[in-house]
């Protein structure tokens, strides 16, 4: 069903189970900012929950806690995400109060401060967490200006940012013209659908404008940090989800280093013993997408580490084995099935079909479409121009003098 | 859901919740070991082994280990804390007990010394990557100074300097001690023939050696000592509190869990309300940790160095307030729905089912069924609140706190 305003709402009636969950995802994320307000997402993320509608900071919160209601939210690049999980007798009223968030939040300037203090101090515990860090700066060299600006902000725009400002901006965040509403669980669809309707029925009127991308940063970046291990981060570009190479790319990046049986796992760490944590993931987002990865190693194992994850990109080029092919399959089937367990993630992957597909995808195809993957299917995108250019990040004392060099050259 | 356990003669209990209507189903074999049960030189020897199971049997090596797993489509890894070792894997029905029996030849392992030493780098490169996480540093060593000479202030890592001493031969010798069957309790749930996976227990298993298996169990308060540590290179002040609670053998756990919700969940908590909400630092979460005859609640706080003084100033009234006034009735029944929520949320997947399945059973020799912990968390009263915190004192914590050297 779509609303007059543009809301899409999906619902996913569920037998056997006592919960229920739901997803907002609305388009305009922190890449849909203008310059000089990195940031500014994650700032009204929490602003928004300080007084809504009838009810003032301490209230909301209550509100939402006395339905023990288990509540997520996010900033990505292309939109926000706001999801919860709960007993089903309270979903109603869990909507009622996100009506009222997203809808009337009071944002009031004398609670603004806050709000920036803690994306602020956010911001600064990354530096106390390596991985995470390398990841943050690798997405960000990786994609396509403004597309892997960090979601958490830069300090000097934090800075800047003033009340009024954050709240003119809630209008390119919150694109409710292109917006989902998803949920998942115990739930009567047509007692949902007229809820909705009348919480959600008249949202304003707000179209998604996109910046256009600029070129990405590229090539190899390093920060120096006196820890234990080198942190490395690595990415290249894959065709994204919407492609009809999609399952072909996700079975690739099992094999390479998904599981523990992966290429990666194997030659990394069960044969040399070089790292505790190695593994690559698939990370897309409407037009571009990446195969990225990661590896933690002591200073003195790092250009081994990163020699033999390159060497291992270079032989998938050569294809992939029957086995590996049937093994990537089944636990690709597998996640499927046991991701349909959970009602949250039910309601996400809902609302994540919709934004990326603009529909949803029964299970059924995606079960045959994965079945349908052969060793030929997967090759012609690894014949593609796959794993050509790297991005590279490394957090650690020293930077990896391979990479420097082949920089300077 | 139906319930049903069977006791090898060797002292193997499997126990099995079977849901029909779930899509999936879990395995995990649950061993009565861990970092409290080690020798100040086996320090780190109960992690390090759950590592080396996945290294294969007399007739299976490490990569036809993993290999094996991911054709079923397994979701399977272990974990080891203080007192457990914790081998699982959720899998589709058909490859059950495929799933099964695999851990179950796992559970006798070659321990071959060359993979002990390829491993034992891998065991060095976790502890290197954990010193680069100040957020478990910190724990860790507030549980350290809190247990004192208590066993369950082992680390479950060791140190470099123990596992860079551990010899295969030691670890084999730990193994005949540790993983005998009546040490062991495989728990499975979800979707699967019961009687089928006894079968393959009883022909898999039954000639284990049971062995005398020991652990000393005692109540500890606390230290109660505080220390500042500095470290180069970070940037926010990470402060963790230690205090003592109750066991899980206690009935008393379902209020010191809604308690720890009261003061220290990530929203609407004491700890928010004080601390996130004006800012003064961005997490303060509380948890607790009921264990083998002792337990403790365990806070975490995050803040900017220059509010180091301030959080711990704040934390104090906190407990002050409550140690005077107890909580409150509105309290109480919004911690029960969060409580409730996150019940109702794990019991409908078999793989978040389990380790609940199997805990009882390791800590409580019991079956409790859902609805039990359900009406456990309902009729937990205020008045039994505050009796807990006048019997365990919130004041009486330990404190470490990790953060960058003062300018």
């Amino acid at each position: 069903m779509t609303l007059p305003g543009g809301l899409t709402v999906l619902v996913q009636p569920v037998s056997g189970v006592e919960s229920a969950s739901f997803a907002f995802l609305l388009p305009g994320g922190s890449a849909a900012l203008p310059d000089g307000c990195c940031g500014a997402a994650a700032v009204l993320n929490d602003w928004l929950f300080r007084g809504a509608g009838p009810y003032n900071s301490r209230r909301l919160v209550e509100e939402l806690d006395s339905i023990g209601l288990h509540r997520q939210s996010s900033v990505s690049p292309e939109y926000l995400f706001y999801g919860g999980s709960l007993q089903s007798e309270n979903l109603f009223r869990a909507l009622e109060l996100y009506a009222d968030i997203l809808l009337r939040p009071r944002l009031q300037e004398d609670l603004f401060e806050p709000s920036r203090q803690l994306a602020l101090q956010e911001l600064e515990a990354l530096d106390d967490d390596p991985r995470q860090k390398v990841s943050v700066c690798l997405y960000e060299r990786f994609y396509p200006d403004p597309l892997g600006r960090p979601c958490a902000g830069k300090e000097e725009d934090l800075q800047q940012l003033t009340p009024p400002q954050t709240r003119a901006l809630k209008e390119r965040l919150f694109a409710w013209s292109g917006a989902v509403l998803s949920a998942a669980g115990k739930i009567d669809t047509h007692a949902f659908l007229r809820h909705i309707e009348t919480l959600f029925g008249h949202t304003p009127a707000c179209q998604e404008c996109p910046p256009p991308p600029q070129a990405a940063a590229d090539g190899y970046h390093h920060i120096p940090n006196p820890g234990a291990q080198v942190h490395i981060g690595f990415m290249t570009k894959v065709p994204p989800c919407d492609s009809p190479l999609y399952y072909s790319v996700m079975a690739a990046c099992a094999v390479l280093g998904g599981g523990m049986s992966s290429r990666l796992f194997t030659e990394v760490r069960e044969k040399r013993g070089l790292c505790y944590a190695v593994g690559t993931r698939y990370h897309s987002l409407r037009s571009f997408a990446g195969i990225s990865g990661y590896a933690g190693t002591t200073p003195d194992k790092a250009e081994e580490t990163l020699s033999v994850i390159l060497s291992e990109f270079r032989r998938l080029r050569n294809g992939i084995s029957e086995d590996e092919l049937l093994r990537a399959k089944t636990g690709l089937k597998s996640t499927l099935i046991m991701q349909n367990e959970s009602t949250s993630a039910r309601a996400s992957r809902l609302a994540a079909d919709w934004f990326y597909l603009k529909r949803v995808r029964p299970l059924e195809e995606i079960r045959r479409a994965i079945e349908s993957l052969t060793t030929q299917t997967v090759q012609e995108f690894l014949d593609g121009p796959f794993s050509q250019e790297f991005t590279f990040v490394s957090l650690g004392p020293q930077p990896l003098q391979s990479l420097q060099n082949q920089q300077e050259s | 859901m139906q319930f049903r356990h069977v006791q090898l003669k060797n002292g193997l209990t499997l126990i099995g919740e079977i849901n029909p209507n779930a899509q999936s189903a879990a395995v995990g074999f649950f061993v009565r070991t861990g970092s409290r049960d080690e020798t100040p030189s086996l320090s780190g020897v109960s992690h390090f082994l759950e590592h080396m199971l996945f290294k294969g049997t007399e007739d299976l090596s490490s990569v036809e280990v993993n290999e094996a797993f991911d054709r079923l489509g397994a979701k399977f890894n272990a974990f080891t804390s203080e007192e457990n070792t914790v081998y699982y894997a959720a899998v589709l029905p058909e490859f059950f007990s495929a799933a099964v029996e695999l851990w179950c030849r796992l559970m006798r392992p070659a321990l071959r010394t060359d993979d002990f030493d390829v491993e034992k780098k891998v065991i060095l490169e976790e502890i290197a990557m954990y010193k680069d996480l100040p957020e478990f540093q910190v724990i860790d060593q507030a549980r350290q100074l809190h247990f004192g000479s208590h066993p369950c202030a082992n680390s479950v890592l060791g140190t470099e300097e123990t596992i860079g001493n551990l010899t295969a031969e030691q670890m084999r010798d730990y193994f005949s001690r540790r993983y005998a069957p009546n040490n062991l309790v495989a728990a499975c749930c979800g979707r699967f023939d019961f009687d089928q996976t006894r079968r393959l227990i009883e022909r898999l298993c039954s000639a284990w050696e049971p062995m005398e298996v020991g652990r000393t169990l005692a109540f500890f308060e606390g230290t109660g000592l505080q220390k500042r540590q500095t470290q180069r290179g970070l940037t926010c002040e990470h402060i963790c509190l230690m205090s003592p609670s109750v066991s899980m053998q206690d009935p008393r756990r379902f209020a010191a869990s809604l308690l720890s919700v009261i003061i220290g969940d990530s929203t609407g908590s004491r700890f928010f309300w004080a601390l996130v909400d004006p800012a003064v630092a961005d997490t303060a979460v509380m948890h607790c940790e009921a264990m083998d005859g002792v337990g403790i609640l365990s806070s975490y706080i995050r803040c900017p160095t220059e509010n180091r003084q301030k959080v711990l100033q704040i934390v104090q009234n906190i407990f002050d307030e409550l140690k005077q006034n107890g909580i409150s009735e509105n309290e109480l029944t919004a911690a029960k729905n969060k409580v409730l929520s996150a019940i109702t949320l794990e019991a409908e997947r078999p793989m978040g089912r389990l380790v609940s399945l199997g805990f009882n059973w390791i800590y409580l020799k019991s079956y409790r069924p859902v609805a039990e912990d359900v009406q456990a968390v309902k009729s937990v009263t205020v008045e039994q609140i505050n009796q807990l915190i006048r019997d365990y004192p919130l004041e009486k914590f330990t404190q470490v706190s990790i953060g960058p050297e003062d300018s």
